[in-house]
């Protein structure tokens, strides 16, 4: 990936368009390797994910690379998505791990994991999936079916499915971690982040939690009501909800 | 036994249940994404076979596949002869007859499939045919199991438009409901009854498959 550390960004995201009652006008430049959405239920977030992997019909979505190298140094966006070159969903190369979900519940852990690459991945690209699963701890859990895991495991399966999609453009996550114990969220956190630096994949994820969010150390960008409301540090786009957080941790004691 | 019409019979059901899969599939999908005004008419029309008298069907089919209109002079052109009284005008009548039949159960399966989960499949980057084949088909197997047994048995009990199209044809257009129309009118109650208790037995056998399978499958999704 293009320089993480400074602010430049590496990669943009716009969407624009009505879904339902909201107006979605998005236009997010991702500078950090991890990018989270914060926001009220109804804010849209979703709606941004869902937009980027062609989902929300009549909603325009453009997204580009930053090329740092090309024209002798100078560099250039390169158009992954947009109006010249609108791609059908399975074409976009998107790792998603969507709300509730969504695991294919007649198919077994290891068969939910191994989709995204048996849908488009080369032989070559079988590591994405052994990696995915060493990252999530999922090797007790392969031959089970969805029916068979808890709501915690099964958000593990679904987390393991987007991170073992080969050579993925963007990873999308919506509310990761619902589901997963505190622990297990502290646990995982910093390896899907070395996970994703170490494949230059940037994500974006969504979140309502504000513990999350500060917890993840990325860029935040507050949405409300479709319109992007304020970006930076998770220090100060949640310095409110972190002041309220701690006035009632100390009022609990 | 009726040895030619039972063969008819079940050469006519055996194809009118492939046709219909085959065109069902794709009407189904459709009705089931969307909500629009277009869809609930087609869905009407797809279920007007229901509640009109087979004679009815018939008659028009009669009409439309016969040199009186241009739809059949057209058909006539392509086939080189009239589609009435043969057996692929019985095939065409049969699988208009029993659309609902096909289309009703694969409708009610396939609103069953989680969107959330279809919509992801894409998206990890599965085409639209392994969608289907992959995650569409397996959730959605018993309402094709449904859909095939009861076009089956439907095409195998239909009379009316057979009789209309067909004409009662020995070994052409004669099926086994008819055959026991003719067997009555002969006053041959016992042949008549033998061929009816075959009827009975393939339906029984027909709606057992279904009913059991439902009943092992929804065991199988508890455990």
């Amino acid at each position: 990936m293009a320089d993480t550390g400074s602010s430049r960004p590496h990669h943009q995201l716009r969407v624009k368009g009505r879904r339902g009652s909201v107006d979605l006008d998005v236009s997010l430049e991702l500078t950090a390797p991890w990018t989270v959405i914060f926001g009220p239920s109804g804010s849209g977030k979703s709606s941004v994910l869902r937009a980027a992997c062609g989902l929300v019909p009549g909603v325009e979505v453009e997204f580009r690379r930053w090329n740092a190298a090309a024209r002798r140094g100078q560099g250039e966006w390169i158009e992954l998505q947009g109006a010249s070159r609108a791609l059908p969903t399975s074409w976009r190369e998107l790792a998603y791990a969507p709300q509730g979900t969504a695991i294919f519940p007649h198919l077994s852990a290891k068969k939910n994991i191994e989709f995204g690459w048996k849908s488009r991945g080369r032989k070559g690209d079988r590591h994405f999936v052994d990696e995915a699963v060493e990252l999530f701890a999922m090797q007790p859990l392969l031959e089970r079916r969805p029916r068979e895991l808890s709501g915690g495991e099964r958000q593990g399966v679904g987390l393991a499915r987007a991170f073992a999609v080969p050579n993925a453009k963007l990873v999308l996550l919506d509310e990761p971690f619902s589901g997963i114990g505190r622990g297990m969220r502290e646990a995982l956190l910093p390896r899907m982040r070395a996970r994703l630096a170490a494949l230059g994949v940037p994500a974006l994820s969504v979140t309502h939690d504000v513990e999350e969010a500060i917890l993840l150390g990325a860029e935040v960008v507050r949405l409300e009501a479709g319109k992007v409301m304020a970006r930076g540090p998770a220090k100060d786009v949640l310095a409110d909800e972190r002041m309220a957080m701690m006035r009632t941790l100390i009022a609990d004691d | 036994m009726e040895t030619p019409a039972l063969n008819l019979t079940l050469r006519l059901a055996g194809l009118t249940t492939l046709c219909l899969l085959l065109i069902a599939t794709p009407l189904a999908i459709w009705i089931a994404r969307g909500h629009g005004m277009v869809r609930r008419v087609v869905q009407a029309i797809v279920a007007l076979p229901l509640v009109l008298p087979p004679t009815v069907l018939g008659f028009y089919l009669l009409l439309g596949l016969g040199p009186g209109t241009s739809m059949g002079r057209e058909l006539i052109a392509v086939f080189g002869h009239p589609l009435a009284f043969t057996f692929w005008g019985l095939l065409v009548g049969s699988v208009i007859y029993s659309l609902p039949f096909a289309v009703q159960p694969l409708v009610v399966g396939f609103s069953g499939v989680d969107r959330a989960v279809v919509e992801t499949a894409s998206v990890l980057g599965a085409s639209p045919w392994r969608v289907f084949w992959r995650i569409v088909f397996p959730l959605s197997r018993m309402s094709f199991v449904a859909a095939a047994v009861l076009t089956f048995a439907h095409t195998v009990g239909e009379f009316g438009v057979v009789l209309m199209i067909g004409g009662d044809i020995p070994g052409r257009t004669r099926t086994l409901s008819i055959s026991i129309f003719d067997l009555v009118q002969e006053m041959n109650y016992k042949a008549a009854n033998r061929t009816a208790l075959w009827l009975v037995g393939l339906s029984f056998a027909a709606l057992l498959l279904v009913y059991g399978r439902t009943a092992v499958e929804r065991r199988a999704d508890l455990g």
